[in-house]
C-alpha cells in the first residue's frame, strides 16, 4: 500500500465512521454504541502503515466534535490518547488472536470514555446515563465482525 | 520524539477545550468546518427520502381520499378555534387600549422544517433539522412543535441546523408559571429522557403540581407565551434556597417529525 493509499484508505473509513454516527438510533442503542471513529481508526491504525498518527487522530477528533457540536477538542483529545495507546500495542495487536484484540479495542475504548466523561464533568457535572458505561464492552464485541467489514472494504 | 508527537495535538486540545467553553472564537470555524460536513447529513437522510418517495408514489387513492377527508375536517375544527382566538385577541386589544398597555399579542412568522435526525451524541440531546441558513434560519431561534417549545437553533449551515432541545442539561430557558406568572429558568436533566428542571423559584412561591410553565420571553432572547412544561413534583426542602421543580415537556422530543421555526423574538 503506497502513502497516498493509506490517506485514501483513512478518508473512506472515517466517512463511513461519521454516516454511521448520524444515524437516529433508540437512545439506549446510541448510549451503548461504539465510539464508530475510534473502532475504526483503530483498524487503520494497526493494517495499514500510515503515517502521522497523532495528528490524523488530532484532525478527525476536531472534525467529530464540530459534527456532533460537542465541546471543540473533547473527541480529539481521547482520540489523541486511546491512538497512543493502540500504537503502543500495535505489534502485539496485529499478531494478537481475535479474544486478546478485543481486550485490547476494550482498553482502547476505556481510555476514550474516561477522558470523553472527565471533559464531561469538568463543564456539565456529573449527569450522566449509565448505559453508556456499556460502550467499551460493545465495541470489544463488535470488533470482530467491524474488521471483517473493514476488510472487505479495504 | 514519539512523547513530542503526542504532546503536541494533546496540548492543541486542551487549548482547543478552554478556548470552546470559555470564548466565542472558533464559532467562524466550526460553522465553516460544519457546512463542510454536511452534506453527510444529505446522504445519510437519504434512504428516509427514497423510502418517503416510495410511500407517496405507492399510496393508493382510497388512502389519500380518506387522509383527505380526515385533514379538512381537521381545518375546520382548527379554523373554529381560531375563531375563538382572534376574539379573544381582539377582546384583549381592547382592554390593552382602554388601560392605556403598551402590550401587544405578538405575530410571529413560523417557518415548517422536517427534523432529519435526533440527537447524534451521547450526552447531549440535539436535533438536525432541514432548513438552513438558505431558508433564512438564524442562531438561537425559537423551535416549536404542535404541543410546545423543543429548543433552540445553536448551529446553522445552509442547508441544515443543529436545534439543541429543552431537555439537554446545557440549554436554558427563561419560563414563567402561566397560572400567576412567576419566573425561573429551565434546565434538562441528562440522566432523564424526558424531564428538565426549574431553577431560581423562591422556596415560597405559589407553584402546584400541574401548573403550566411558558417561555417567558425574558432577556429579548425567545418568544414568549409557549407552552414548555407540566410541574410533576416539587421539592421544598428547608435547607435549599429556591424550589426543586421537576417539569414535563409537553413536547414529546422523541417522536418530532416537524417542527417550527418561530422567526423572530420579543418587542
Amino acid at each position: 500500500m503506497t502513502r497516498i493509499n493509506h490517506t485514501f484508505l483513512l478518508i473512506k473509513i472515517s466517512i463511513i465512521a461519521f454516516m454511521i454516527g448520524a444515524i437516529s438510533l433508540p437512545s439506549f442503542l446510541e448510549l451503548a454504541s461504539p465510539f464508530w471513529l475510534l473502532t475504526f481508526f483503530t483498524y487503520w491504525l494497526i493494517y495499514s502503515n500510515g503515517k502521522n498518527v497523532f495528528t490524523s487522530a488530532f484532525i478527525l477528533g476536531i472534525l467529530l466534535d464540530v459534527f456532533q457540536g460537542a465541546i471543540l477538542g473533547q473527541n480529539a483529545l481521547a482520540l489523541v490518547l486511546s491512538s497512543a495507546f493502540i500504537l503502543n500495542v500495535k505489534k502485539s495487536f496485529f499478531v494478537s488472536n481475535i479474544t486478546t484484540q478485543q481486550v485490547y479495542v476494550f482498553f482502547s475504548t476505556l481510555i476514550y470514555l474516561i477522558t470523553f466523561l472527565l471533559i464531561h464533568l469538568m463543564f456539565n457535572g456529573l449527569d450522566i446515563k449509565w448505559l453508556i458505561l456499556l460502550s467499551p464492552f460493545i465495541s470489544a464485541l463488535l470488533w470482530p465482525l467491524i474488521r471483517f467489514t473493514l476488510a472487505k472494504i479495504k | 520524539m514519539r512523547l513530542l508527537k503526542l504532546f503536541v495535538p494533546v496540548f492543541l486540545s486542551i487549548i482547543l477545550i478552554v478556548l470552546d467553553t470559555r470564548f466565542s472564537y472558533l464559532d467562524n470555524f466550526k460553522k465553516f468546518t460544519l457546512t463542510l460536513l454536511s452534506p453527510i447529513y444529505v446522504i445519510v437522510d437519504l434512504p428516509s427520502q427514497v423510502i418517503d418517495w416510495v410511500n407517496d408514489k405507492g399510496a393508493d387513492n382510497e388512502m389519500l381520499i380518506s387522509e383527505n377527508g380526515y385533514l379538512k375536517a381537521q381545518l375546520i375544527e382548527l379554523k373554529v378555534r381560531l375563531q375563538t382566538y382572534n376574539n379573544l385577541a381582539l377582546e384583549n386589544q381592547k382592554i390593552s387600549k382602554l388601560l392605556d398597555s403598551s402590550y401587544k399579542i405578538p405575530n410571529h412568522n413560523v417557518k415548517l422544517a422536517r427534523v432529519k435526525s435526533i440527537s447524534q451524541s451521547r450526552l447531549s440531546k440535539k436535533i438536525i433539522i432541514g432548513k438552513g441558513s438558505n431558508d433564512g434560519v438564524t442562531l438561537s431561534e425559537l423551535i416549536i412543535s404542535s404541543d410546545g417549545a423543543v429548543g433552540q437553533v445553536i448551529q446553522v449551515t445552509p442547508m441544515f441546523s443543529t436545534v439543541r432541545l429543552l431537555t439537554d442539561p446545557t440549554q436554558h430557558m427563561p419560563v414563567k408559571n402561566s397560572r400567576n406568572g412567576i419566573k425561573g429558568i429551565t434546565k434538562g436533566v441528562a440522566s432523564s429522557e424526558n424531564s428538565m428542571i426549574i431553577e431560581f423559584i423562591p422556596l415560597d412561591s405559589d407553584v402546584k403540581i400541574g401548573d403550566f410553565f411558558l417561555t417567558s420571553g425574558i432577556g429579548n432572547s425567545y418568544p414568549s407565551g409557549y407552552l414548555v412544561g407540566r410541574v410533576t413534583s416539587i421539592d421544598d426542602s428547608i435547607d435549599a434556597s429556591f424550589l426543586s421543580i421537576s417539569l414535563q415537556p409537553t413536547q414529546n422530543m422523541n417522536n418530532l417529525e416537524f417542527v417550527l421555526v418561530i422567526k423572530g423574538k420579543n418587542d
